[in-house]
């Protein structure tokens, strides 16, 4: 039976997935509960491709952090809390995992986030445990209920720097994604 | 001193802090989206039990996997147990993981380099 051109083609949507040796996705709004789901399935997957307890500590501390960066995000902002969120996991031609994720940000949010990124891509090992522990003790009454942490860490456990895209989406929106590889 | 209980979830560690035997124990993964939230209790009965000043304090730890907002609470409470070490106090923190677990060791060792006091760390085969 011949379907009406406009239905979504699932089929050429598993073939684009299966392309980009995507093994985990999620679109759609995003919730503590879903986090948490998606985080042990990840967990439990790689566990059973027998992947080492630091291979899978180290994707899924960059999944965990990047999607509680997102939401909270969503929760300061009211006007953006029924934006989606797009959050993939993924091996890249070397086999190594990779861990994207993008949402709608203000674009002025979104330009400071590229530069946070653009800083972050200088720093050696050294450099970056060197960031990380001056923002440990940064004063709680600054940081705004976030340790400010998520970033550097995800940079330290990085084995390229971190790779971030802003696109503008008009009337002050843009559209920031984010890609580790691990 | 009361006791401070907070039951383990999927996302947070079993917490317990014995104010009669002066242990602070830890257990589990620790990835709450509101870690502050979750440990200012304890931030206060540590902050509290070291101002009486008056028996040890034992951290014992058996955490697993901490995202960064559970990173910098534990680290508030390593630095208040750094502070009553520097004013006399008898403090010491162990944390115990499995051996295979590297990055958790890596973890420990890192909080390890700001502490002063008697800090074990065991691996466990």
């Amino acid at each position: 039976m011949a379907q009406p051109e406009t239905a979504l083609d699932i089929f050429a949507l598993r073939e684009i997935f299966n392309r980009e040796r995507i093994m985990l996705c999620f679109n759609g709004p995003i919730t503590a509960t879903l986090i948490e789901e998606i985080g042990a399935a990840l967990r439990k997957h790689m566990e059973g491709l027998q992947e080492s307890p630091s291979a899978v500590s180290d994707v899924f501390s960059v999944y965990i952090e990047m999607t509680q960066n997102i939401r909270r995000y969503t929760q300061n902002r009211p006007d953006l809390a029924r934006e989606t969120a797009s959050v993939f996991v993924s091996r890249n031609e070397e086999g190594r995992y990779v861990v994207s994720a993008g949402n709608v940000v203000e674009t002025g949010d979104g330009e400071a986030l590229v530069g946070r990124v653009a800083q972050l891509a200088q720093l050696d090992k050294d450099g970056l445990k060197a960031a990380f522990k001056t923002q440990l003790r940064q004063p709680r009454d600054e940081l705004a209920g976030s340790a400010g942490l998520g970033l550097i860490d995800m940079a330290r456990k990085a084995a390229a720097p971190l790779e971030c895209s802003l696109r503008p989406l008009g009337d002050q929106r843009a559209f920031f994604s984010l890609r580790v590889v691990l | 001193m009361d006791n401070l209980d907070i039951p383990q979830t999927s996302a947070s560690p079993a917490i317990f802090a014995d104010g009669t035997a002066g242990t602070v124990t830890m257990k589990g993964d620790s990835y709450p989206e509101n870690s502050f939230e979750l440990f200012q209790p304890l931030i206060d009965w540590v902050t509290a039990f070291l101002k009486a000043g008056q028996r040890p304090l034992k951290l014992e730890l058996e955490l697993l996997y901490l995202n960064t907002s559970s990173i910098r609470a534990l680290m508030d409470i390593l630095d208040l147990m750094e502070d009553a070490h520097r004013k006399g106090l008898q403090v010491a923190a162990r944390w115990a993981y499995e051996a295979a677990n590297e990055r958790v060791g890596q973890l420990a060792e890192e909080f390890k380099e700001d502490c002063t006091f008697p800090f074990d760390i065991v691996p466990k085969a």
